[in-house]
């Protein structure tokens, strides 16, 4: 019988009169969504859409068996995601990383060198165990000499405090936290010592964006209507409000957050969106990580990194607001 | 009773082995027995020279390219207090060295500077919600707190909690020089783009964040108490309740099966020798351990809780009801047996009425058994109920919401079972608790609401035991 019903209501779902249901997590780029959810733009827009919290890798695992439309990523992260569960096609580029993601050392650790021979907790193949691995590479180390405790970002900064690791990996508000609760840590690498190395994005399933491109187009339209909100000085009072108490945090320790997240204009994100190497493209940035994660053995064989991305969306959307 | 305290000497000692105190020591040292926790938690909140191992921020400042933000309330550590205090004071002379240069702004463009000059000015506005002059909601009211400044630098107004620092004193009155400069008042469109000077932080001893102050708990636990649900957040009664009913579910659910089969195993050697050493075996099995599984089997809403709380009662209450079963006085069996019951009649007319009062007492055990699931259960899946406030506000060190939960849990938990021991006399007069439950005048006027339960259960009973109903009572 429940089986039955079950099987009714995964019918329905495939319908196309459901909403599109989209994960976000507490990465301050993907907060901001709350602002398009408060403000019922979503709704003005005519696009109907179910948004989920969920902790980052809980929402990607989600993604992967099936049950969410979108979820946000980041660029290395859509192509563990893919080679492990489900390919997904990057259609909107929210941010690139500017130090919100960290490396965390407690006090008398003051570079990445100081943690030969101890251990770091972070969370195994995903984008902080990419930029642990980057500072690694930059600073010319070798990474056998540290140990990697598998820590759950969240968790970090509790396992941080408790001594059982020297360091962690976390973005923010993980990394914030851990700051905050061990007097005297300080961030010994962060993503913007490599700008470029992490672009977030927002990831779709390929065959919903076939199948709804217009519903999709929408949503991305919301999108640079929340970065016009939340690059204007006169709402930042009112965007920090909003932002802060979808992570129960208060607004001024969210601020600093907005600038370890560079979230992009339309027109700042055009150049990005151009295929060249190197980490100022979306394009090389993904071809870096596809050989890190392949170099590591996060998974094995390269991916061709630019199935995941797609950026005729955004920029059919933004031709269409420009006139 | 009576009785016994009238044959005593007025002089009773209090150390007697095996010696029943009088009610009036009892209820003394059961007073005591709570105070005592309590008086050692205040003492160690509200005596300074007692452990405050931390400094209370009453007054923040913020450091420019640090991302971490303290504010006035947090707590930082005696040692590293003083390197944040440096820290600003180094940052304002960089300021004032700043200043005097010909580019003030020294290399930031107007539209950061006057968001960093928002952000010193409000800084002050914890030290305006202590005098009560706004509240917690109003302290981006940027007109009172620039009104605050200038009363400050013009002496008009003296902050005493806490009492401002003759350096911060200072501090308001160079802000306010430049301030007044541009605007008297707070405007928007007009307010001071070179740079102010930060107020330096200041502070008292405290305690960890994970030892709030009895007042501070309670203070919060009335806020907990009413907080309203909103959107995917339930409020605290809606959690009670869902919590309530994952305890009970899982307990009513253990005991609707497990009862039956204890019976059976208690007065059937067959059914004992059947299920016994499997159940034994079993119930050394954490439950915990089985979470992912169950989580597998039932998905991940309500289900698997449940059955969390279902086995880890479920194994434990057969063992521990057949044994009740099996302590039946013999001899009530063989009277009966010789008065010529039948099978079916033993189990129904003697086993059962017979151990009525101890399954009773088994089951109010076995409830408090099934709490202590209660946490682990509803960690399980899809977080839910008053653990998931719990965890969430832990997270957030939020310690002074986590506390009144804990309490709270403790307190549902102990009321239950004192109500259920209470109800136990009255459903069964003829034990001994029945008999001190007969002189107790709350019991008496509670005890027509189970009356028909009392009743239906004597009609049931065999005529040999003692009944105490109609006995007249001494007082």
């Amino acid at each position: 019988m429940a089986l039955a019903f079950c099987g009714v209501l995964f019918t329905q779902t495939a319908t196309h009169a459901e909403p599109l249901k989209l994960a976000y997590s507490d990465w301050p780029g993907w907060v901001a969504w709350e602002i398009a959810i408060q403000k019922g733009w979503f709704e003005e827009e005519g696009v109907d859409v179910e948004f989920e919290w969920y902790d980052y890798v809980a929402s990607m695992d989600a993604y992967a068996a099936g049950q969410l439309d979108g979820v946000g990523m980041t660029n290395g992260d859509a192509l563990v995601t893919g080679a492990t569960g489900k390919p997904s096609v990057g259609i909107l580029i929210t941010d690139y990383s500017n130090g919100n993601d960290m490396i965390v050392a407690k006090p008398g650790i003051e570079s990445l060198k100081d943690l030969y021979g101890k251990k770091i907790g972070l969370e195994e193949g995903f984008v902080t165990h990419l930029l642990f691995l980057k500072g690694i590479e930059m600073n010319n180390l070798d990474a056998s000499q540290i140990t990697i405790v598998n820590t759950p970002t969240n968790e970090t900064p509790q396992v941080l405090a408790s001594g059982a690791v020297d360091a962690i990996a976390a973005w923010q508000p993980s990394s914030g936290e851990a700051l905050k609760l061990v007097s005297g840590s300080k961030p010994i690498f962060t993503s913007a010592d490599a700008p470029g190395i992490i672009y977030d994005i927002y990831y779709a399933d390929p065959e919903s964006v076939e199948k709804r491109r217009d519903d999709w187009k929408k949503v991305i339209k919301v999108w640079y209507r929340v970065v016009d909100f939340i690059r204007d000085e006169d709402n930042l009072d009112e965007a920090l409000e909003i932002l802060s108490s979808r992570v129960s945090i208060t607004p001024e320790e969210y601020e600093p957050f907005l600038d370890g997240t560079y979230i992009l204009t339309g027109d700042e994100v055009k150049p990005i969106w151009e295929k060249a190497e190197g980490l100022g493209s979306v394009y090389g940035s993904s071809v870096i990580s596809d050989e890190f994660n392949v170099k590591y053995e996060v998974y094995e064989g390269s991916l061709d990194s630019e199935k995941y991305l797609d950026p005729s969306l955004t920029l059919e959307v933004l031709a269409e607001m420009a006139e | 009773m009576s009785r016994s305290q009238r044959s005593s000497p007025p002089q009773e000692a209090w150390f007697v082995v095996r010696r029943e105190l009088s009610g009036k020591r009892t209820t003394v040292l059961s007073f005591i027995s709570f105070a005592l926790p309590l008086a050692i938690w205040a003492a160690i909140s509200y005596l300074p020279f007692l452990w405050h191992p931390d400094i209370q921020l009453q007054i923040s400042a913020d450091r420019e390219d640090v991302t971490t933000v303290y504010i006035a309330g947090d707590r930082v550590s005696k040692g590293f207090f003083p390197e944040f205090v440096e820290a600003v004071r180094e940052q304002n002379e960089d300021v004032e060295v700043l200043l005097k240069s010909d580019d003030p702004l020294g290399g930031s463009t107007e539209s950061s500077i006057r968001r960093a000059n928002k952000k010193v000015l409000r800084h002050l506005a914890p030290v305006l919600v202590s005098h009560g002059i706004i509240n917690e909601d109003q302290s981006k009211e940027d007109s009172i707190i620039y009104q605050a400044w200038a009363d400050i630098a013009n002496g008009k107004w003296v902050p005493n909690s806490p009492p401002l620092s003759e350096e911060n004193f200072a501090i308001a009155k160079k802000n306010w020089a430049a301030m007044s400069a541009v605007s008297l008042t707070y405007d928007s469109d007009n307010f001071i783009s070179i740079p102010l000077l930060s107020l330096i932080p200041q502070g008292k001893p405290a305690n960890p964040d994970y030892l709030p102050a009895p007042d501070q708990v309670a203070k919060s636990g009335l806020k907990v108490l009413s907080m309203p649900g909103e959107n995917d957040r339930p409020s605290m009664v809606q959690r009670i309740w869902h919590s309530m009913q994952i305890v009970f579910g899982g307990f009513l659910l253990a005991a609707l099966v497990g009862v039956p089969i204890g019976v059976l195993c208690g007065t059937y050697s067959f059914f004992s020798k059947l299920i016994e050493p499997f159940t034994d075996f079993f119930r050394y099995m954490p439950a915990p351990t089985f979470s992912t599984l169950l989580v597998a089997i039932f998905l991940a809403n309500d289900a698997p809780k449940i059955a969390l709380v279902f086995v880890g009662t479920f194994f434990q209450l057969v063992l521990v009801v057949s044994n009740t079963t099996r302590r039946l006085d013999l001899p009530l069996l063989e009277a009966a047996q010789t008065l010529g019951a039948n099978q079916r009649q033993l189990l129904t007319k003697v086993v059962i009425p017979g151990i009525l009062p101890n399954l009773y007492n088994d089951l109010r055990i076995l409830l408090g058994w099934a709490w202590t699931w209660l946490v682990i259960a509803e960690l399980v899946g899809v977080k839910s109920g008053l653990t998931e406030f719990i965890e969430t506000q832990g997270r957030f060190r939020n310690f002074d919401l986590v506390f009144p939960v804990i309490i709270l849990i403790g307190l549902i938990g102990f009321f239950t079972d004192q109500i259920l021991a209470l109800l136990r006399g009255v459903i069964f007069p003829y034990t001994e608790e029945g008999a001190a439950a007969s002189t107790n005048p709350i019991i008496k006027a509670a005890m027509f609401v189970p009356r028909w339960f009392r009743e239906a259960v004597e009609a049931r009973l065999p005529p040999d035991l003692p009944q105490r109903k109609n006995q007249p009572n001494e007082a």
